[in-house]
């Protein structure tokens, strides 16, 4: 074999090893939560849906239950309060992110160029530094932290990335249409219901899925500014692995995965087919 | 004359009607706490959590060496926290740059269909959440974790290793939650890669390496600059791995912000701290920016090469 058969062969194997690494650790989650074993979860000792009952609240075999129904409804409360957030937080930016698209992209103004280079300013800043930004904030103005700072805060961040992702599909976008819709004696505004929007309307739906995968994930900003009883689910389980690592996490885990996994594929297929 | 005055006069109503509300609700709750934090770095803190509206600059004094005399002797470990940080982030920069460098060109290397695809599998964990990634490793690195049982199951210990709570455990945690901020940029400029100009240096005479060093790396040093970048920025002020993955031992200036935060309740000097983050990440950003406009001004002033140069 020639010197560079050999440099691609070792390539390929390298490419095999390199989404074993991107894949390995996600699918032990999955595979282990259905392991039966209650002492040691890492080794196999046959299957069982047992985790998936017990976080249910379903009676299951493994777990004390009485010790675990007050811990089940702390999850489903914080499954509810990341859900309203990421909804509300998802719609509001949505339309913030593409009111500034539109507006950069078919406005010239004198501070065009600064609006554009500001829309980086809140994903480039640390999540920390955005995180205590803000408890720094609404304790100083002395609101009471809850279930809407934190919408707030999540709002702050995700309208960059609906803008970024709205800016890119008017980039795309044939501006001619426009013109001809003006041409034929439409107004502004007619122009913008039958011709811009359902243009640009892949690119709204696509920032909106994303600020919404991104909102139900977010960790960090959440943290500082979610109050006694606002916790969200990645909050909820921060703090259960701080507290100590049980087996229900995987089964959570493994939701959560198939969750977000289903999303964005769903989006990233929806952008695929309409290009 | 009058048409043109209405015109104007609906550009700036629609204008307004765009930008008013994003640009309250950003200068208010973005910009607003940034301020905020910004003064509340230079306030004394007071006794029991709280602050004292006096102007004090000790809490940036803690940080870079001028300390309190009446109370305290300047103590450097803050410093070295900050250090520290730095350094584990440098780190998680070069294992990603040097994981996703061959990745990329494999890919790039791939029929179309499979690009895709590939590219897409590599993208998908960035929607799976965070917290979820981050337990799959606590999972493969305790002491009671995957690697260690299979490692003693197969006879090549027989004491757990620690690798859990080490400054390995938290690059490694920060690399594998960063890959696709790596890859993609990375992959975009070796996408680009002219394979013509490789196969010229190849004919020239050049051997592999200066091939690599003065033709390849050259041409893709600008995915690496700004994968290195986005990689860099989440990894300094980083404080969920560390605490997941480097326990009380390995402390990055972002538990040290989270301390002061809910345990120290020290407000003004975690607000200090994550001024000096802040600051560190808009130098570098400024200091990419002008070298990005500087490149670009570079190759705008180039004479267009032309056939008859002798």
């Amino acid at each position: 074999m020639t010197r560079s058969g050999i440099l691609s062969r070792l390539l390929s194997v390298y490419g095999l090893l390199f989404f074993a690494f991107i894949y390995a650790p996600i699918l032990l989650i999955v595979v282990f939560s259905f392991n039966a074993n209650p002492v040691n979860m890492m080794i196999w000792d046959g299957f069982t849906l047992d985790w998936y009952r017990t976080i249910f609240g379903f009676p299951s075999r493994l777990t004390e239950s009485t010790l675990y129904v007050e811990s089940t409804r702390q999850l489903y409360a914080a499954v509810r309060n990341s859900l309203l957030v990421a909804l509300v937080a998802s719609s509001v930016s949505t339309i913030f992110g593409t009111a500034i698209a539109l507006a950069v992209a078919r406005y010239r103004f004198r501070l065009r160029s600064f609006y554009r280079a500001f829309m980086f300013m809140p994903m480039i800043m640390p999540d920390i530094v955005l995180g205590i930004a803000l408890l720094i904030f609404f304790v100083s103005l002395g609101a009471q932290l809850s279930i809407y700072t934190i919408m707030i805060g999540h709002c702050t961040f995700l309208i960059s990335y609906v803008f970024i992702v709205v800016s890119a599909r008017i980039a795309d976008m044939d501006d001619k249409l426009e013109e001809a819709s003006a041409d034929l004696g439409a107004n502004p505004w007619q122009t913008f219901r039958r011709v811009t929007l359902p243009l640009i309307l892949p690119g709204v739906v696509g920032g909106g899925l994303l600020a919404f995968i991104i909102s139900m994930d977010d960790l960090v900003i959440t943290y500082f500014i979610a109050g006694v009883d606002s916790t969200t689910l990645p909050v909820f389980i921060y703090g259960m692995l701080r507290r100590g690592i049980k087996p229900e996490i995987n089964a959570i885990a493994t939701i959560m995965l198939v969750f977000s996994i289903l999303v964005a594929s769903a989006g990233l297929y929806l952008r695929a087919r309409r290009k | 004359m009058m048409v043109r005055g209405t015109l104007k006069w609906r550009q700036a109503i629609a204008l307004l009607g765009l930008l008013g509300g994003p640009t309250l609700f950003l200068g208010v709750f973005f910009l607003g706490p940034l301020v905020i934090m910004l003064i509340y770095s230079w306030l004394e803190p007071g006794l029991y959590g709280g602050v004292v509206w006096n102007f004090y600059h000790l809490n940036y004094g803690r940080i870079f060496g001028w300390a309190n005399t009446r109370y305290e002797q300047f103590d450097p470990a803050y410093l070295r926290i900050f250090a520290r940080s730095i350094w584990l982030a440098l780190c998680t920069v070069g294992l990603s740059l040097a994981i996703c460098y061959p990745a990329a060109f494999w890919i790039s290397r791939q029929p179309e269909w499979r690009k895709n695809l590939f590219i897409f599998l590599i993208t998908l964990p960035f929607f799976v959440s965070l917290i979820v990634r981050l337990f799959a490793w606590v999972l493969l690195l305790r002491p009671t974790g995957f690697i260690n049982q299979a490692l003693m199951g197969l006879g090549i210990v027989d004491q757990p290793l620690e690798m859990i709570f080490t400054g390995f455990a938290v690059v490694l945690g920060m690399v594998y939650i960063f890959i696709p901020f790596m890859f993609l940029p990375v992959y975009a400029s070796v996408e680009k890669l002219d394979m013509a100009m490789v196969e010229a240096s190849f004919d020239l005479g050049a051997g592999r390496w200066q091939t690599f060093r003065r033709v390849i790396l050259p041409m893709t040093l600008p995915g690496v600059i700004g994968g290195s970048i986005i990689v860099f920025i989440p990894s300094l002020g980083n404080f969920i791995v560390p605490s997941l993955l480097g326990g009380a031992k390995v402390m990055m200036i972002g538990n040290l912000i989270e301390q002061q935060f809910l345990s120290a309740r020290n407000w003004p000097f975690g607000a200090a701290l994550s001024m000096v983050v802040m600051a560190t990440v808009l130098v570098l950003l400024l200091v990419y920016v002008r070298q990005m406009t500087r490149e670009d001004r570079a190759v705008a002033a180039a004479p267009e090469p032309t056939g008859d140069m002798r």
